[in-house]
């Protein structure tokens, strides 16, 4: 920690503070959440929310957007959801006497992708390659996806008939999984007293633009990592590949290197919100579950306590 | 409850009160259950336990409770592929028809015993494998671990080489893993990592068993006898017709090893004797009941050696001829039994037990092929001619009327088996009736017995006492360790006479192939003779490797099986130990452990002074810390546990604070080490530590 990394890392700390007290006035007595929900976007991921509908996460996005002065759009998944619905599509005009590319509500920073569980696996396919990619190919043509680029989507954990949830291996594309949660009392007061959040969002004033963002996530990639930290996080992705697949609540699955390097990639963006120049165990435990939850057997809520039980199980010296 | 006892019924009341009281039936917690990759240790060790054992058993038997233990482990790995089936069960009714099964069948295979040592042994194989099949609790598991602990026992009932005790290892070491398994309530446990903890567990007791091997005090008797079933054994016995030694020569296994005090004797005077034949029958020679003792012989020039006797199941004691005196037991044979050994008349060296376990005894010789007779009785009964072989009887007749000369009529026959066509070999014909006459006019092909037999027939036809001897002929010089082994290969028979008051031995093998008794069977015979192997080896690799195990091997039996309590008191005299003050035994043993304790706590402290400096003062913070009653959780970061303990001792957060902070950058932050900046954060480190006070003080000022 010297001085210079030191200074050199506080400002963009107290900057996302403000990032995350502004959008703490609409989304009410979510820090925990918000602060994984930002990590997710300074780490360069995507976020899965795993929730019943009307918790917050479309306002959420919202406000994440507005606040950050993103471009905002929200997919309503449905079963006749085609993906040229999300992507585009280009049409002919008559006047130019040629085809012209109508871009999709995808091409767009902050994408809320609304019970992505509803539509078609053709349609989830395109829009997680999309993710992966960070471009589309419609027509020959490839066409680069805005920077930033945040996807948000959610699952209804509850009604999964008629739907189609998405497959482990789709699951792998998101960063983090978590889920919202019902507010607690005193939040929920607050929140019946003050009005429709919704409006509220179109008042905020952007507190950061694109480019800053950009900005912060060049810093979070940047955070120090030392070997003790990676010798740490090896025993943890080692911890989950299992020697004891069993009941007892041993990971089946255990976890890629992608997932490692997701891993360290999220505890960066962790650190770099706590004002830290380098990762501490600390941050990799804060972010284990939301970014192990949902690639360890089970599904995300199973998982996460799967991954409660191997942060308990592997020691810090 | 004194309410419910004045008012209610006395039947209900005491229901009610059971109910309520102290037996009451309270939700039990499920017991817990193994798991997969507790199963899968238990497994390893069952198997590992039942295969040092497997040679020893009947093959099926063997096949069918490693096929059991193996099942159990296919059935679970499928139950955990497939978590929301059934579990697959084999129905308990199943598992104790197997058993009875089981039973039977051992039974009907050890001839109609159940109760036996082998039969026991066979049975507890199965029934592991059984056991294990119904396994469903840690409870379950723990009495596994200890049923594979008592069946890496039951090997050396069989079998107490050196090879035994090395097939055990693979298994002690699975079973500490087991063990660690079984005790963890967490499910990860890295299987090589486990064995490793486990081999050094097992490498760091080494020292102190071998401490208490030497120290520990034996008993005189063992504490349980070997029990008395044994299977067949080769070797000699007090009977021999045609074909039973070259039977015998078949076996490279080894009948004893010799340690001699100065240079082992010439081949051809390496005569081991052992049974005495003297009854005839015209096709069997058996021995008659021993009576004692042996008249003295001349002890001139005698030289002492050490024989390490192999099980042999039988009494005799084999010693150059002629022995001295009877041998001094000094190893194995613990029962008083078994140690009463006595030199008889015809000079066989005779336990009054049969040699159940490695013996070892010295015993002195002096070499020579003549020695007087003790008694007339012996010469009688060295003259008894059966009836039949009357072409062997005519030919003796011939011949006494041309060499009346009791040494000439021998030397004669003699010339006659090395002059005309007869054969020495491994391969005698049958010979199903007057087999000396068949011998001597017939096939003239056969083995030691053949020419041992037909000359001592001669003899007596011609009035001769004479009588066959039976032991081993030669022995083989390991150069490994300098002593001399004696394999079933070497048993020889050959001819006593007694002639001018003194028994003389002739050898009519000798006369024949002279090269068996200079340069032993293989070059005596020919080419495809069946030779086992060992014996035939001349040279070569496979020749010195196996010279150097069975080197190892005595080793093992002379030093380790053969340690017992007179070479306890030896060793401890030698080491000038006063066993007579146990206080001052049992205290030196202490501090022999003790500082075997204390080395290997060195070795530790000198592993961790390789830990980095901040390590080891944030090891110091947090045992300072956990004395005060707030210990770390293993999980826990620097930063996390920091917080908790300001949140505890909020007057000294400041410190903890700084030690976390100072901690957290050295290890975790991007610090050059040896730099400036490190020097200072570990200053501050150093210094935050010494600030914190003690774990006494701590705990006073806690909440």
């Amino acid at each position: 920690m010297t001085v210079r990394s030191a200074s050199h890392v506080v400002p963009v700390a107290q900057r996302l503070a403000g990032v995350l007290n502004q959008v703490g006035q609409i989304v009410v007595g979510k820090e925990h959440t918000l602060k994984l929900a930002l990590a997710c976007l300074l780490a360069r991921g995507h976020l899965l929310i795993e929730d019943i509908p009307g918790v917050g996460k479309s306002t959420l996005a919202q406000a994440l957007a507005a606040t950050l002065g993103l471009k905002y759009a929200r997919v309503q998944f449905t079963s006749d959801l085609l993906p040229a619905d999300v992507l585009g599509v280009s049409i002919y005009d008559d006047k130019a006497q040629a085809f012209r590319f109508m871009p999709g509500p995808i091409f767009h920073s902050v994408v809320l992708a609304d019970e992505i569980n509803r539509a078609p696996p053709k349609t989830q396919s395109a829009l997680l390659e999309a993710m992966e990619e960070r471009q589309v190919s419609i027509d020959g043509t490839t066409r680069k996806l805005p920077e930033p680029f945040f996807v948000i989507a959610t699952q209804n954990p509850v009604e999964q008939i008629g739907a189609f949830p998405l497959p482990e291996s789709q699951l792998d594309r998101f960063l983090m999984a978590i889920d919202i949660g019902y507010p607690d009392a005193a939040s929920e007061r607050e929140l019946l007293a003050g009005g429709d959040r919704r409006v509220r969002v179109a008042d905020l004033v952007p507190v950061a633009d694109a480019a800053t963002l950009a900005e912060w996530q060049r810093e979070a990639a940047a955070v120090h990592t030392a070997p003790a930290l990676l010798d740490y996080t090896l025993a943890l992705l080692a911890a989950s590949r299992g020697y004891g697949s069993n009941a007892e609540g041993a990971a089946r699955r255990g976890l890629s290197p992608r997932a490692g390097l997701m891993l360290v990639a999220a505890a960066r963006a962790w650190a770099l919100i706590a004002g830290r120049p380098m990762v501490m165990p600390e941050d990799v435990q804060a972010v284990f579950a939301p970014v192990a939850g949902h690639r360890l057997a089970g599904g995300a809520r199973s998982g996460a306590l799967q991954a409660q039980a191997l942060l308990r199980s592997v020691p810090l010296p | 409850m004194s309410a419910a006892v004045t008012t209610a019924g006395t039947g209900s009341t005491f229901s009610r009160l059971w109910a309520r009281g102290p037996f009451a039936r309270r939700a039990v917690p499920p017991p817990p259950v193994l798991s997969l990759s507790q199963i899968r240790w238990i497994g390893a060790l069952l198997i590992a336990a039942q295969l040092p054992q497997a040679p020893w058993l009947p093959a099926w038997i063997a096949v069918f409770g490693i096929t059991l233990v193996g099942l159990r482990m296919v059935f679970a790995t499928r139950d955990a592929r497939r978590p929301q089936a059934t579990p697959t069960r084999i129905p308990s009714w199943a598992l104790v028809v197997f058993a009875v099964a089981a039973a039977w069948f051992v039974r009907a295979s050890f001839g109609g015993h159940l109760a036996g040592r082998d039969p026991s042994v066979a049975f507890l194989f199965i029934l592991v494998g059984i056991k294990f099949l119904e396994a469903r609790t840690r409870r379950d598991g723990t009495l596994l671990a200890c049923l594979a602990m008592f069946m890496l026992i039951t090997p050396f009932l069989a079998n107490q080489s050196a090879w035994a005790a090395l097939a055990m290892l693979p298994a002690l070491v699975i079973l500490g893993a087991t063990l660690e398994a079984l005790a963890r309530t967490a499910p990860l446990v890295a299987p090589r990592a486990a064995l490793k903890r486990s081999a050094l567990l097992i490498a760091q007791g080494i020292p102190l068993a071998a401490i208490l091997f030497v120290v520990f005090p034996r008993l005189s008797a063992p504490l349980w006898g070997l029990p008395q079933d044994y299977a067949a054994q080769t070797g000699l016995s007090d009977t021999m017709s045609p074909g039973m030694i070259s039977e015998l020569s078949q076996s490279d296994a080894v009948a004893f090893r010799v340690d001699f005090d100065g240079e082992p004797p010439p081949p051809a005077q390496r005569y081991w004797r052992g049974p005495v034949l003297t009854r005839f029958d015209g096709r069997t020679w058996s021995a008659i009941p021993q009576r004692g003792p042996g008249a003295p012989v001349d002890a001139q020039g005698a030289i002492q050696y050490t024989v390490t006797l192999e099980p042999s199941f039988k009494p005799w004691l084999f010693a150059l001829e002629q022995a001295v005196g009877p041998p001094q037991i000094t190893g194995g044979a613990d029962d008083p039994g078994a140690r009463s050994v006595q030199l008889t008349a015809d000079r066989q060296i005779v336990a009054r037990l049969p040699v159940r376990e490695v013996t070892r005894y010295v015993q002195r010789s002096a070499l020579g092929t003549h020695f007087a007779s003790a008694s007339d009785l012996d010469v009688r009964l060295a003259r008894a001619l059966p009836p039949g072989n009357p072409r062997a009887k005519a030919l003796a007749a011939d011949l006494r009327a041309r060499y009346p000369d009791d040494r000439e009529y021998a030397a004669a026959i003699l010339r006659m088996f090395h002059d005309e066509a007869f054969v020495y070999t491994l391969t005698p014909p049958l010979l199903p009736t007057d087999p000396v006459d068949m011998f001597l006019f017939d096939e003239r092909r056969g083995f030691c017995e053949h020419f041992a037999s037909a000359f001592t027939f001669l003899l007596r036809a011609a009035g001769i006492p004479a009588r066959v001897v039976t032991g081993y002929q030669g022995g083989e010089i390991n150069p490994r360790g300098g002593y001399m082994i004696v394999r079933q290969s070497d048993a020889h028979a050959w001819t006593e006479a007694y002639i001018d008051g003194e028994w003389r031995r002739y050898d009519p093998t000798a006369a024949v192939a002279p090269n068996r008794i200079e340069r032993g069977l293989s070059s005596a015979v020919g080419a495809g003779e069946p030779v086992p192997l060992f014996a035939r080896l001349e040279s070569g690799w496979l020749k010195s490797m196996q010279l150097a195990v069975d080197a190892l091997n005595h080793a093992w039996e002379r030093d380790v099986i053969g340690f017992n309590q007179s070479r306890q008191r030896e060793l401890w005299r030698d080491l000038r130990l006063n066993t007579d003050n146990a206080p001052w035994v049992v205290g030196s043993l202490a501090a022999v452990i003790g500082a075997w304790g204390a080395v290997l706590l060195a070795w530790m402290a000198w592993r961790r002074r390789t830990e980095a400096r901040e390590v080891l003062l944030w090891q110091a913070a947090c045992a300072r810390l956990a004395a005060a009653g707030l210990p770390r959780q293993p999980h826990e970061g620097p930063l996390d546990y920091a917080a908790r303990a300001a949140a505890r001792w909020p007057q000294f957060g400041i410190a903890f604070n700084a030690i976390a902070e100072s901690y957290a950058s050295l290890r975790y932050g991007d610090v050059e080490p040896d730099s400036k900046a490190s020097e200072a954060l570990l200053a501050t480190l150093a210094r935050a530590v010494d600030v914190l006070p003690a774990p006494r003080a701590l705990r006073a000022t806690a909440p």
